[in-house]
């Protein structure tokens, strides 16, 4: 029922204990890191998006010990200069949350979609980021956003 | 969710001798996406669950069977909505893909869960069997073949038994066919359907032939509606015909009303919706 796993959180090696039916986000709460939240539970929000060996998950649904061995990277994962991406920058520049509590999915998926479209229409950012809900309801600016962070990345 | 032992077979034949138990809470998963929705709300406390996601590659992968197209139950969707050969052999499962749940959901899910959940909300069920699409069941005991239109027997029931698994799905050419699937969404835009509709059909000229119409989601599983098909089977398509085909879905469908849209409701968009599936696979 609890079983050792190691994996690679964010660039650094982790080992820890995790019960069978625990999953992705109580395994990151234990390692300090509040980025992937728990909201909907049913993998319909994306409040809890991870990024997986490079695919995005919910991490709501993931059971903990299938990590073992993988590539786990979050909202916290630095960049390589210390300041913020060209996706996140594109949030901040285009007001594109109230409260935030979304935004960390937001940006992990908008990534995603980017490294799959890089000039994506707005009808692909639109089915990208259907799974992904704000409660205050900030989506045209996210549209805009994920429109900035594109030129930003063609640059 | 409750504490349970995970097992993690390398090989299907190991996967299929721990589901061989008289325990009905041994179950298996793929993508384990709809096992921990139930799981999470206590419908479902497993003692055990096997994990596909260590057996051979193979059971993962696409690959053309003349012009028939076979899919390893393992495969996941992202994979299966972004092959090539899927888009070439049946364009229809690729668009369903798009509003399929999400992209996070989309990369873990496989087919065969997808299958065998049962759940007669899911996209695949319609547009398989509307496809003529094969399945391959597998236990200790061997393997059968089984239309997938045959797979669903009620509301989340299949016709698996307690010990098989699905190992392959196998669509037929679909050479000369036209195929659409629409669904109707009540609340957001992603949500569960309160409706699908799947249909295909060869056409000879204008008159179409050999069609098959499934409704999804507005029933307790997903099943084909043959006074429909007939309505539409040696007809020229006119605006008469899908009138005709879309009363007689709405008359035979055993319609079930829930949160997502009263049986009255529903019986009405699938008279709307069986006529638009038609129009939609002729402009395909």
């Amino acid at each position: 029922m609890q079983r050792n796993i190691r994996f690679t959180l964010n660039g650094r090696p982790v080992e820890t204990q995790v019960g069978n039916h625990q999953n992705l986000v109580e395994v990151l709460q234990g390692q300090g890191l509040f980025g992937a939240r728990e909201s909907c539970s049913q993998g319909l929000c994306g409040c809890c998006t991870v990024i997986i060996n490079g695919a995005a998950v919910s991490g709501c649904l993931t059971l903990a010990p299938l990590i073992d061995g993988a590539d786990v990277r979050t909202i916290e994962e630095s960049q390589p200069d210390g300041k913020l991406d060209p996706v996140q920058q594109a949030f901040v520049e285009t007001g594109a949350f109230q409260c935030g509590f979304c935004t960390p999915g937001f940006v992990l998926m908008t990534r995603q979609l980017l490294d799959a479209h890089p000039q994506p229409t707005d009808d692909e950012i639109r089915h990208y980021l259907a799974g992904n809900l704000c409660r205050c309801a900030a989506y045209p600016e996210i549209i805009k956003a994920v429109q900035l962070a594109a030129a930003k990345c063609k640059g | 969710m409750t504490p349970f032992e995970l097992a993690e077979p390398r090989s299907l034949k190991d996967a299929l001798a721990l589901l061989n138990t008289e325990d009905p809470s041994v179950r298996a998963f793929g993508g384990c996406t709809a096992l921990m929705l139930m799981m999470k709300t206590g419908v479902f406390q497993p003692t055990c669950l096997v994990s596909l996601r260590g057996v051979e590659p193979q059971h993962a992968e696409i690959q053309p069977d003349g012009g028939a197209l076979r899919i390893g139950a393992l495969a996941t969707l992202t994979a299966i909505g972004g092959s090539a050969m899927v888009r070439k052999a049946a364009p229809v499962i690729v668009n369903a893909m798009q509003t399929l749940s999400n992209v996070r959901v989309r990369n873990v899910a496989t087919l065969g869960g997808h299958l065998a959940h049962g759940d007669p909300h899911m996209d695949l069920p319609p547009v398989m069997i509307a496809l003529d699409a094969e399945l391959t069941a597998v236990s200790v005991n061997g393997e059968r073949k089984l239309a997938v239109a045959d797979l669903f027997t009620g509301y989340y029931e299949t016709a698996l038994a307690k010990n098989e698994l699905i190992s392959e799905v196998r669509i037929p050419s679909q050479a000369g066919r036209r195929s659409a699937y629409i669904k109707c969404t009540t609340r957001t835009a992603d949500d569960w359907p309160a409706l699908g509709v799947a249909v295909s059909f060869a056409t000879d000229g204008k008159v179409i032939q050999d069609a098959r119409v499934v409704v999804s989601a507005a029933t307790e599983k997903a099943v084909r509606l043959r006074d429909a098909e007939a309505a539409l089977n040696g007809a020229t398509v006119s605006d008469a015909v899908l009138a005709r085909a879309g009363e007689a879905a709405a008359a035979e469908a055993e319609v079930v009303g829930d949160a997502r849209g009263s049986a009255a409701y529903k019986r009405e968009m699938l008279r709307v919706y069986a006529a638009r599936a038609v129009k939609q696979a002729l402009a395909a």
